[in-house]
């Protein structure tokens, strides 16, 4: 039994209008593993787990749950064939609290009326043997990001699955809650779950992982025992060629200071934060979740109000009072969070590279003019690579790592003194991240100073110059990458107020 | 005082409430105001009035909430009010049975609102558009029953049915306002407490998510667009009862007043947020409005400013309220 396979996918088919996401793919997992699924951005990962899971519907091909042939599939079925699946995405009814969202499409009723005692019960006890520590009546849309994909797992552990998909389930959550994850995952293994694995930080996959399956372009390409020596055959897999560095690096000499934050203040998270920024180097803010760094972005960028403090560009003090004002000075922002801030999803790729930089594109008269328009998009999509079937589509049907490289491709084609990156590569490829961290280095040698937020550890210290640790909204901590080891920054970055209090 | 504020806890934690109390406040400010400005106010008879009054706005704008709920809109239905209103009383007049003209009706206005669903979720019409072609169609039906005329009075024959509609009481209470209490109980606890409702919610929380967790979309929807036709197609009934004859235009711009008391009580139009008891605070504070600027003597002019500044002004404040909680979080 232990060796059958208890999901089998084959001969998968599956087109978009415009896009081949999936030509004749193959999947097989078995109980008791845990089979990671790799491949880059776009590569139609998520598209299979979708069809796996009944949210699309294939082209072609089989599909077999248990050995047993399932001809028509949607979530229902799925859910009750024991499929459940973690989307990459949040999906989470905002007004709903944890414990309506769990139950969301399988409510517990007496007769006609909903047991909310029993259900809430239910998921604090779920809550409990995943040792997470939430009220099932909190309002999901009160809580962090982090906390709300923790309870999209509990939901999706909530149904009994047996077969288990998550799909990048730790880009939004905190080194702790990583660890409780994989817990969680080692022993609903060893009760003979079978779990698929979507992620794009490799690193990840030597603490969990048994098998991977590696997909390129919507095609299979291979399926092996994992392992950890092996890693740069699978990345060759993926990419279809060897990288050779992961993060490249170059030097400049270090030129006169561009920019500099004295004193910010902004709200609880912003407190008195200060930086410069050089000519020729990239400054890494590294810190854990809630450290306050994208409030400071915010508050740089001037999207949040600022209650005080100074921003100088090139010596000059400049007053920033929105986003406009940043813009027009120099100052770029590649946000966070790509669906609700970075992007608009419902507008074509050329729209949303053009729309940051309509004042270039425009005549005197305001009329867009096309050709211009079509230059830039072409560029952009040309020098960070943006897989799309052509740049008229939405941009929210691409895959998500190139949504983020839309969003950053948007700035590029400006002449931006200072670009701010918040978590520029969640849930980008190996390959992409290469080649934002390159283009990062063509900023820092055209003397564009470049501030980068990231909260994992080998990115800031492999690709900046310098590094700003924060914590609980100040600055804790600043070393310069060469002397920077991850013991120093963790302990910089978990230097709460009340101990260094204690510690005087 | 630490057990009083778990209490205070406890009630603001329900869904919405926050907003229905401050409404609420509003509503007995107002009601006292208008009392001290003429005593008349307070008089059992003016109460009965003024909550028949009410009843029909309660009506419609529990239809409208379900709808809203889903983050959808449903403009068609004042005149879906008038189209019941003009069916009914033809058919009475062509002697039919009242309470089979009534049944006939209410199948009438039904499928009105199967189709807006259909409309909406079937064939993903922006609810805006889709419910404005049936707004403008309804609205002709309710022309075309008896050929561009109003009807002749529904007759001596009808008096069970005007009583049951309008005329007849229990108790101190006049028969509409019951049939809207009833009503209301009964959305009420559907809304509230059963697995449609729950799946109303979070429809217009986040419909992908709904749709992933396996909520039926097109079904619950339509479901809600049943709901309000039905509760339009009910006004329409109490409209002809009261005149006794069928009026082409009636239930004028009743949508809007549906969206109005929804709104003021608290209901968002984004979806996902808003109780009907906010809906009936709502609509009493359109009803005192206008019941007391009638007394005070304003003209209609005036009062429809009233209205639509206490609108906006209260959708003002639940912006307000709700992005300094938001900035409260973040901070
Ligand atoms: N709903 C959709 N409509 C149109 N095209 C789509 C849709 N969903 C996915 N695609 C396309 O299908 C291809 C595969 O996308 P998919 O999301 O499966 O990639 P992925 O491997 O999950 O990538 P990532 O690692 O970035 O999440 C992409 O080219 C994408 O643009
Ligand atoms: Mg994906």
């Amino acid at each position: 039994m232990q060796d059958e396979y208890i999901v089998e996918l084959s001969h998968i088919m599956k087109s978009f209008p415009g896009v081949k996401a999936l030509d004749d793919v193959s999947f097989h997992l078995k109980s008791g593993e845990v089979m990671a699924l790799l491949g880059e951005n776009g590569a139609g990962k998520s598209t299979l787990m979708k069809i796996l899971s009944g949210v699309y519907t294939r082209d072609e091909g089989t599909i077999r749950i248990f050995g047993e042939e399932i001809h028509e599939m949607n979530p229902q079925k799925a859910q009750e064939l024991g499929v459940a699946i973690i989307h990459q995405e949040l999906n989470m009814c905002q007004h709903l609290t944890v414990a309506e969202n769990m139950f969301l499409g399988r409510e517990k009723v007496k007769g006609m009326v909903l047991s909310q005692r029993e259900m809430n019960e239910e998921a604090r006890a779920m809550l409990g043997r995943l040792n997470i520590n939430m009220d099932p009546t909190t309002i999901v849309g009160d809580m962090s990001v982090s906390k709300q994909q923790m309870v999209e797992i509990a939901k999706a552990l909530s149904t009994n699955a047996r077969v288990l998909i998550m799909d990048e389930p730790t880009s939004a959550l905190t080194s702790k809650e990583i660890d409780d994850l994989f817990v969680i995952i080692r022993k609903l293994k060893s009760e003979g779950c079978g779990i698929v694995y979507i992620s794009h930080r490799l690193e990840e996959l030597k603490h969990i992982v048994d098998r991977v399956t590696i997909m390129r372009d919507g095609h299979y390409i291979t399926e092996m025992e994992f392992d950890e020596n092996r890693m740069d055959t699978i990345i060759a897999h993926m990419v279809g060629r060897e990288i050779k560095e992961k993060f490249p690096r170059i030097s400049c000499p270090k030129g006169k200071k561009i920019f500099e934050v004295r004193n910010l203040n902004a709200g609880r998270m912003v407190r008195d934060v200060s930086l410069e920024l050089y000519e020729g180097e990239i400054v890494g803010i590294a810190g854990l979740m809630g450290a306050g760094r994208t409030e400071t972005t915010r508050a740089i960028f001037g999207v949040d109000p600022k209650e005080s403090g100074q921003i100088l560009l090139d010596g000059q003090e400049v007053t920033i009072r929105c986003a406009a004002d940043a813009i027009k000075a120099g100052i770029v922002l590649a946000p966070e969070d790509r669906k609700k801030d970075g992007l608009c999803t419902k507008l074509s790729i050329r729209d949303n590279i053009a729309l940051p930089n309509l004042d270039i594109l425009c005549n005197a008269l305001g009329v867009v003019n096309r050709k211009k328009e079509a230059i830039m998009t072409n560029q952009a999509v040309e020098s960070l690579k943006i897989k799309l079937p052509n740049a008229e589509v939405d941009a929210g049907s691409l895959s998500g790592g190139n949504q983020q490289k839309v969003v950053v491709g948007k700035w590029l084609a400006r002449n931006s003194r200072v670009v701010i990156f918040d978590e520029p590569t969640r849930g980008i490829d190996v390959a992409a991240k290469v080649e934002i961290y390159n283009l990062m280095n063509q900023l820092k040698k055209e003397g564009i100073g470049v501030l980068f937020v990231s909260s994992e550890m080998p990115e800031v210290m492999g690709i900046s110059d310098r590094i700003i640790v924060m914590c609980d909204g100040r600055v804790t901590g600043e070393i310069m990458a060469e002397d920077a080891t991850q013991d120093q920054i963790l302990k910089f970055a978990t230097q709460f107020e009340s101990k260094i209090g204690a510690a005087d | 005082m630490d057990k009083k504020q778990s209490g205070l806890k406890k009630l603001l934690a329900v869904r919405g409430m926050g907003q229905v109390i401050t409404v609420g406040i509003g509503f007995v400010i107002l009601y006292i105001a208008f009392g001290i400005m003429n005593p008349v106010f307070f008089s059992g008879k003016n109460v009965a009035n003024l909550l028949r009054q009410i009843a029909p706005i309660v009506l419609i704008g529990v239809g409208q909430s379900y709808v809203l709920i889903t983050g959808n809109i449903d403009l068609s239905i004042g005149s879906v009010v008038g189209m019941s209103c003009m069916i009914s009383a033809t058919l009475m007049t062509k002697g039919m049975n009242p309470w089979a003209a009534v049944c006939v009706t209410i199948i009438c206005c039904l499928v009105v609102g199967i189709i807006n669903g259909l409309l909406v979720a079937e064939c993903k019409l922006p609810p805006f558009i889709a419910t404005l072609g049936t707004m403008t169609i309804a609205r002709g039906i309710a022309q075309i029953v008896n050929n561009n005329y109003n009807t002749d009075s529904i007759g001596d024959g009808a008096k069970a049915f005007r009583d049951f509609f309008y005329y007849g009481k229990m108790g101190p209470l006049y028969n509409t306002v019951i049939i809207a209490l009833i009503l209301w109980l009964v959305f009420n606890f559907v809304l509230s407490k059963t697995r449609t409702g729950r799946h109303i919610y979070a429809i217009g929380s986040n419909i992908e998510a709904a749709k992933l967790s396996g909520v039926n979309v097109v079904s619950t929807t339509v479901k809600v667009y049943l709901v309000s036709a039905f509760c339009a197609c009910v006004v329409g009934l109490i409209t002809c009862a009261t005149s006794g004859m069928g009026t082409m235009d009636a239930g004028n711009s009743y949508e809007m007043y549906a969206v109005a008391a929804s709104v003021i009580g608290g209901v968002s139009t984004l979806g996902g947020q808003g109780i009907l008891l906010g809906t009936v605070i709502g609509a009493a504070i359109w009803g005192v409005l206008q019941n007391g600027l009638q007394f005070a003597g304003a003209p209609v002019a005036i009062r429809n400013i009233v209205i639509g500044v206490i609108v906006v002004v209260s959708v003002l404040l639940d912006v307000i309220v709700r992005s300094g909680k938001f900035s409260k979080k973040k901070g």
